[in-house]
């Protein structure tokens, strides 16, 4: 190797409008700032990968998501250090030849996401794929696992892969994916590859008058925030560990930039967590009324609906739902609407920046005054008091240790932003 | 105020078993056999119990506990090179029980000894006399350890130690730590310390060199798994089979050589967080060290499952000062002297996260 120059320019290859992408950059750029590593990083302006050409780029080294065929090929005989990243693989032909490659763990991942299925009390299991291509072999892969996992527990898993998303059949899709959660077993139990195609089956669910959880606990993977934005109710995912992956590829980069070599280093990253909001919360204990209520009440309640409402969508009678609630959950259905507002009260107030008013219609209460009541009641505290204890907690808790209180932060469940309609 | 119960049942040959409860039905089991801590139950995310400590079937198998499950270690943790140093213009050789080096308080160390059991209004005290020359450690030691469990699901550990001659005195816990009741290893788990400095070490596991984290398998300044991080390619872990070395952690201010001890205030360096059970453990410690132990040496050891344990089965974070310490500029930090109070305090706090 020539000498080493002190900036090496460094492409990475992604397609950055996926969150499993921005983090592992986020994750390399985190390695660089912590280095005295200098890196000139070649990146497209919109964080797409065009790697067309790349073979006679004038770099120094690539970071490349080799998931991507596109990428694997047109990457195939350069020589510059190469570090891939992708998803992992049974086979190992499915590794690109000679490249050290870091891996998202796919065995991990689908058995954290099965395991917590299997902890929330279910008995039927499902998973929502995608239609084959070998731009997502790793969802194949998924499907492969699930399979194994069901059957070493000698159950029957049901895999279900869809056609793929277009404007043009997007009714017969959401048709299709009804029908299939309708030949189900219930309840069931449903890991989709990602939180992207989570969120269609959660839709489609919604649309069919499916009760998530009870009727259909769902969980995705990639712990896509925009995911969470764009459902009803939150959406439990796994969440990989892409930044660390961005990490670990940085590290064997910089490694191979003063000249070591890893051509049969593979390093697997597990998940680092597990996002478990409403849409997994599968409760086996509640009666279906209570269940259907539950439902509904987890929808609307930011919108300001009131007991009868709840009763007319279950179809019984207002007394007799208040009964069942009593019996089942030891408190009102009124009680259970206020406690859902004030869960999406309390986690708005969390957010920096946040006005009381706002968040008081936001959340279905119909003053301000009656929401400040109302903490005073049940928190013993106003909003203001829970806001400023919320974050004079967090900056002790940076004060104690500034890593931790990062990953401590809790995604506020979306439904609570906004219900639009 | 703490509220816990205690409860005991004798073992066999003067060997007791306390038990520290709380209200939240966590429940710790700790041994006057080394004053180890063998059993800690605590709920995992879905309210299940798992006992996250590694350990033997019965309580007389710590009689011989080579792999020191729970103990408390001393009268000196972690290594001393060729278990040599002087003290006040005095040679001094210590037991060498792992190869060359002195390691734990040596084959006759805290963790082997019946300490005694001293009744106590807020948890479970416990005392240990050393005599002079145990281990080959000059003075009698007078040493005392008070576990409290709160309903925090804080298991705090203050150590005092006095002697009647100087010596050297650190002391640390020495539990082993799964975080998922042992369904797997601990290599899923993920981990942060607050340090921007580790101790390199030498072949025999010595230190010899800080180094900075920065850039190394060994910066957990930001979460990180532990599995991925053992794979990386780094000299450091391949010395010791993963990682078995002292981070050192932020003090108030800069060691001064030549001075005594300063505790620092007690403050959280580490956490760690399985995925899969949801359990986290936080770690808080007025000591300057904090020893990450990966378990590297577990293979083969036949702990209380029907299998024998496997290597990363387990991990401990022993905080303490830095290894062989007293053999350093800054061995007077390390020196108990007759007058003196020794003073630790280690927190180990378990919940879940959600």
């Amino acid at each position: 190797m020539a000498k080493v120059p002190t900036v090496h320019r460094i492409a990475l290859l992604f397609n950055g409008n996926k969150i499993f992408d921005r983090e592992i950059i986020s994750g390399i750029g985190e390695y660089i700032s912590s280095t005295r590593a200098s890196w000139d990083l070649y990146l497209e302006e919109d964080f797409r990968c065009r790697p067309q050409g790349i073979e006679r780029w004038a770099g120094h080294g690539i970071i490349a998501d080799f998931d991507d065929p596109v990428t694997t090929a047109a990457l195939k005989d350069v020589q510059l250090p190469v570090v891939a990243i992708g998803g992992s693989y049974a086979d190992p032909a499915q590794y690109p030849a000679n490249r050290p490659y870091v891996a998202t763990d796919n065995v991990k991942m689908v058995k954290l996401a099965y395991d917590h299925l299997i902890e929330a009390g279910l008995q039927h299991f499902a998973l929502f794929s995608l239609p084959e291509s070998d731009c997502n072999r790793w969802a194949q892969e998924r499907e492969r696992i699930f399979t194994g996992l069901t059957e070493a527990d000698g159950i029957t898993g049901h895999i279900y892969r869809g056609v793929g998303t277009s404007a043009q059949s997007w009714d017969t899709a959401v048709e299709q994916q009804i029908a299939w959660i309708r030949s189900l077993p219930k309840p069931v139990g449903i890991i989709a590859v990602t939180d992207a195609r989570a969120r269609q089956l959660l839709q489609a669910c919604l649309f069919a008058g499916i009760a998530v959880p009870e009727q259909v606990a769902l969980i995705g993977i990639d712990n896509d925030p925009l995911a969470r934005v764009l459902t009803r109710i939150p959406l439990s995912s796994v969440i990989q560990g892409s930044v660390e992956m961005g990490r670990t590829a940085a590290h064997l980069l910089h490694q191979m930039l003063h000249g070591a070599r890893f051509p049969d280093t593979r390093i697997l990253v597990p998940p680092v967590g597990i996002n478990v909001l409403a849409s997994s919360r599968h409760e086996v204990r509640n009666h279906p009324h209570v269940m259907q209520a539950l439902h509904f009440i987890r929808q609307y309640a930011c919108q300001g609906i009131k007991t009868d409402q709840v009763a007319d969508y279950v179809g019984i009678s207002r007394s007799s739902l208040e009964w069942y609630f009593r019996r089942e959950l030891g408190r009102s259905v009124h009680d259970e609407i206020l406690r859902f507002k004030l869960d999406a009260a309390k986690r708005l107030l969390e957010q920096a920046g946040s006005h009381a008013a706002e968040i008081a219609i936001s959340c279905g209460f119909t003053s301000v005054q009656y929401m400040h009541a109302v903490f005073k009641r049940e928190l013993g505290c106003t909003p203001r008091e829970y806001q400023e204890q919320f974050a004079a907690g967090l900056e002790q808790a940076a004060a104690a240790a500034p890593s931790a209180v990062r990953q401590k932060k809790k995604p506020v469940g979306t439904s609570l932003l906004e219900p639009t309609k | 105020m703490t509220h816990f119960t205690l409860s005991h049942t004798t073992a066999a040959d003067g060997i007791e078993l306390y038990t520290l409860r709380n209200h939240g039905g966590m429940r710790v089991a700790i041994s006057n056999l080394g004053a180890s801590m063998i059993h800690w139950w605590a709920p995992d995310r879905y309210g299940r119990e798992a006992d996250v400590l590694l350990g033997f079937a019965r309580v007389e198998d710590y009689r011989h506990n080579p792999a020191y499950f729970g103990a408390i270690v001393g009268r000196w943790g972690n290594r001393i090179a060729g278990g040599r140093f002087t003290l006040d213009g005095q040679a001094c050789q210590v037991d060498r029980n792992e190869g060359e080096n002195h390691l734990h308080g040596g084959a006759e160390g805290f963790h082997r000894q019946l300490w005694q059991a001293q009744p106590d209004p807020e948890g479970l005290r416990m005392m240990l006399v050393s005599p002079h020359g145990q281990a080959g450690f000059p003075g009698n030691v007078m040493a005392s350890v008070l576990y409290r469990l709160d309903e925090d699901g804080q298991l705090r550990i203050d150590y005092t130690a006095t002697t009647d001659a100087p010596t050297p005195v650190n002391l640390t816990s020495h539990a082993y730590f799964n975080l998922n009741g042992g369904t797997c290893d601990i290599r899923d788990h993920v981990i942060s310390i607050d340090a921007d400095a580790y101790l390199q070490i030498d072949a025999s596991l010595i230190p010899q060199q800080q180094a900075e984290v920065a850039g190394s398998a060994f910066d957990f300044r930001q979460p990180a798994p532990i599995g991925p991080r053992l794979d990386w390619p780094d000299p450091q872990l391949k010395l010791a089979g993963g990682f078995d070395h002292c981070y050192c952690l932020h003090t108030e201010s800069e060691p001064v050589a030549g001075e005594g001890r300063v505790a620092q205030p007690l403050r959280e360096v580490a956490t760690v967080y399985d995925p899969g059970s949801g359990r986290e453990l936080r770690v808080s410690t007025t000591e300057a060290g904090l020893q990450f132990y990966s378990g590297n040496f577990l293979a083969g050891v036949q702990g209380r499952g029907p299998q024998a344990y496997a290597i990363h089965d387990g991990f401990c974070l022993e905080a303490q000062a830095y290894p062989d310490q007293v053999n350093t500029p800054h061995q007077e930090a390390v020196i108990l002297r007759p007058g003196q109070v020794y003073r630790q305090t280690t927190v180990y706090r378990l919940g879940v996260r959600d």
